[in-house]
């Protein structure tokens, strides 16, 4: 650490770790329930672990975003942060604020509006937390006088975050206009803005990494961000299918969408191009591990499993059933999970006793045991989807029957979700097995740059 | 702009004339019970339990009523391995509900689902079921995989496609194997308990032989109810009572001439 707030950074990490531990335990709940029968039907029934699976997802990715970003911006503007009071004042609130919308999900309390299921107070402190956030670094970055393509961009994608919050909060009679500006935020979050965020941090840590050169990356950051302009907005249209607006969106959502792997797949060839160029000088190549494969996983689940069925005359078809859930699992975790586990691999040496910089045998197997056990789950989601289409949608049997029909898919997924979980387990407890230290590992030295701060200890 | 234009359009698709208080209740005991984490609705939801888009015009009301009164009566979690819990619905909430489901049903949606959604169905290879939206943009196009049935067709094969194309589709609910009762009796084997029926001396209807019991069931469900709490509740019958209307009389003899094929 060459900054003495970033340590606020290791604390934003430790709660996301928590959460994430957390959100498996639902999923996994929620996994075993595809088999039936229940024996948790009148106590935690489905809607419920689903409900708290998903939410504890975007709490847990946003609070490492945020610990991220109170990590990287230090570090691009050369300057401590402007408050850390305010960090932790934030990070209290926000994790108030989490923990108790999942215990009054367990009792039902909630707007039961998919993803947005928070009840109005909390959405308010959200967007307090949100504010308190923006400030924080609006105005670290405005002291410093230094303000970098990659933080820009970082900054763009937080900023819209939040306003993009704001349709979130507003109520509608018509549920079709409900479902509407529902998707603003949704996807505009996961497939506008959020990719910035990944953009930013990909970017980040492959100057950081492999030493590449900053003018070259940040030419590729601007292409991204105009290809997510371009495809992410008009690209929501492809959620506006079937739920009652005007059929022009088909075509726009079709085409639109067909371009979003662009930009993934921009990221990817920009991050194997960075490791080509670079050879590889960093000593954090666990760090190096999650951050290319953030980059191929999300092109895979993002870009061309969301491209498999995203064509209005396929997705007609498709549309509800478990081939999105397929989509929706790697999408999220190679994105987003990814990115966040990749920046915590890449800050955590600095923060923490004793752990050696290239990355401990644990952290692999979790790396890898991650890898694959997602890769599981995709295809039993693509399985099952599949066998679900074909004889529900194509042949006309009965909901509950095709369900019944498909159980060994659903057998298949509890399996590689397990070792999808002890991948996590291993992260979670290789985070947690050394003690945090908050001392400077060397002097601030505005002069250096693509030094990483860790390499010079 | 063109979401501008959509607000323009949004007062025809969604027929916005039609939410009124209690479709609008209804949306909200929708988010209550947080029912969008189990079913989808346009597609949209957890993939768990089925699309309920269309169910209004599968289900009549009363069956929604008591289905969603207790769950548990009307599928076993042993069999179907999935069971919604009882929700404790009030009665008003239930009947909002409803009116908002219905609502939902009639929103133009591009013609989707492209087969109808059943929740439980015979498996029926190629089964020649449409859409109601899909017919009126081409009354004469099969779906994929189908062999038409022309006027040519024997009285029994045109029966045999009412019974899939009515709305809502027979084989929503009956089957047409033995044993294999769903939301409503199997019709394998209904000319003989139709028989037994009209000979038990309890019966109150009107019909003298099995065709005309049969057209009764169609046109009146109510008028001589099958036992068992799924069929039927307080003197009336969960079957939909809109066939009369529905059905040409035509379509209801040839659905009569297939029904009796049933031995």
């Amino acid at each position: 650490m060459r900054y003495k707030s970033q340590s606020v950074a290791y604390w934003y990490f430790a709660v996301a770790m928590v959460l994430f531990g957390l959100q498996l335990v639902f999923g996994l709940l929620s996994a075993t329930k595809y088999l039936g029968p229940d024996p948790l039907l009148y106590i935690l029934p489905f809607d419920v672990t689903k409900v708290i699976h998903t939410n504890l997802l975007i709490v847990w990715v946003l609070t490492g975003f945020m610990g991220a970003t109170y990590w990287m911006v230090p570090e691009e503007s050369r300057s401590e942060l402007h408050s850390v009071k305010l960090a932790y004042i934030q990070l209290i609130l926000w994790t108030l604020m989490g923990v108790t919308a999942i215990i009054g999900y367990l009792f039902r309390y909630g707007t039961g509006n998919k993803l947005l299921e928070q009840p109005l107070p909390h959405k308010l402190v959200i967007v307090v937390c949100m504010l308190i956030f923006l400030y924080n670094i609006g105005m670290t970055i405005k002291k410093s006088g230094r303000f970098t393509t990659t933080e820009g961009v970082l900054v763009l994608g937080l900023a819209s975050s939040a306003v993009l919050f704001f349709p979130a909060l507003l109520h509608y009679e018509n549920y079709t206009v409900s479902i509407f500006y529902r998707w603003w935020t949704i996807h505009l979050w996961v497939e506008g803005v959020w990719m910035m965020i990944m953009g930013a941090f990909l970017a980040y840590l492959l100057i950081r990494l492999s030493g590449a050169d900053r003018e070259v990356m940040e030419k590729w950051l601007y292409v991204i961000v105009g290809l997510v302009f371009i495809a992410g907005i008009l690209g929501t249209a492809h959620h506006y299918y079937w739920v009652g607006v005007p059929q022009y969106w088909l075509p726009i959502g079709g085409f639109f969408s067909a371009l979003e792997p662009l930009a993934l797949a921009g990221m990817a060839a920009y991050a194997y191009a960075a490791m080509r160029r670079s050879g590889l000088a960093h000593p954090n190549t666990l760090a190096l591990h999650w951050t290319i494969g953030s980059a191929v996983f999300a092109l895979f689940g993002a870009g061309l499993l969301g491209l498999a069925h995203t064509w209005p005359s396929v997705n007609k078809w498709t549309h509800g059933t478990l081939v999105t859930a397929m989509h929706g699992h790697a999408a999220f975790y190679g994105a987003y999970a990814m990115i966040v586990l990749a920046m915590i691999t890449y800050a955590l040496p600095a923060m923490t006793h004793g752990r050696r910089e290239q990355g401990s045998s644990m952290g692999y197997w979790a790396f890898w045991l991650q890898i694959s056990g997602m890769f599981g789950m995709t295809l039993s989601f693509a399985t099952a989807g599949i066998g679900q289409v074909y004889l529900e949608r194509i042949m006309g049997m009965g909901y509950l029957d095709a369900q019944l029909k498909i159980q060994v898919h659903f057998l298949m997924l509890i399996a590689t979700a397990s070792v999808f979980t002890i991948g996590v387990a291993l992260f979670i407890v290789d985070f947690f097995r050394y003690a945090p230290r908050f001392q400077l590992s060397q002097e601030p030295d505005p002069e250096l740059d693509t030094t990483s701060p860790s390499s010079a200890t | 702009m063109l979401t501008l234009d959509s607000h323009r359009q949004f007062p025809e698709l969604t027929q916005s004339k039609n939410i009124t208080p209690a479709v609008i209740h209804g949306k909200d005991v929708w988010h209550k019970y947080n029912c969008i984490n189990c079913h989808t609705l346009f597609g949209e939801g957890a993939y768990y339990a089925p699309d309920l888009t269309k169910i209004t015009q599968h289900r009549s009301e009363p069956y929604l009523q008591a289905y969603m009164r207790d769950p548990s009566r009307f599928y076993d979690e042993q069999t179907h391995r999935r069971l919604m819990p009882k929700q404790d619905l009030s009665d008003e909430e239930i009947t909002d509900l409803i009116a908002f489901l219905d609502w939902v049903s009639n929103v133009d949606n591009q013609g989707w689902p492209p087969r109808p959604i059943l929740v439980t169905g015979s498996f029926v290879p190629g089964a020649d079921t449409v859409t109601a939206a899909e017919r009126d943009i081409d009354p004469d196009k099969p779906p994929p995989g189908v062999t038409p049935v022309t006027e040519a067709d024997d009285i029994r094969a045109r029966g045999q496609k009412v019974f899939r194309m009515a709305s809502p589709a027979c084989n929503a609910c009956h089957s047409t194997a033995p044993g294999a009762d769903m939301a409503g009796p199997t019709m394998a084997g209904i000319v003989s308990r139709a028989t037994q029926t009209l000979q038990s001396g309890d019966y109150q209807g009107a019909a003298t032989d099995v065709e005309g019991y049969i057209r009764e069931s169609i046109v009146d469900p109510s008028a001589h109810l099958v036992e068992g709490a799924m069929y039927s509740a307080n003197g009336t019958s969960f079957m939909p009572t809109t066939y009369n209307d529905s059905l040409t009389d035509e379509e209801i003899d040839q659905l009569v001439a297939y029904l009796t094929t049933f031995k």
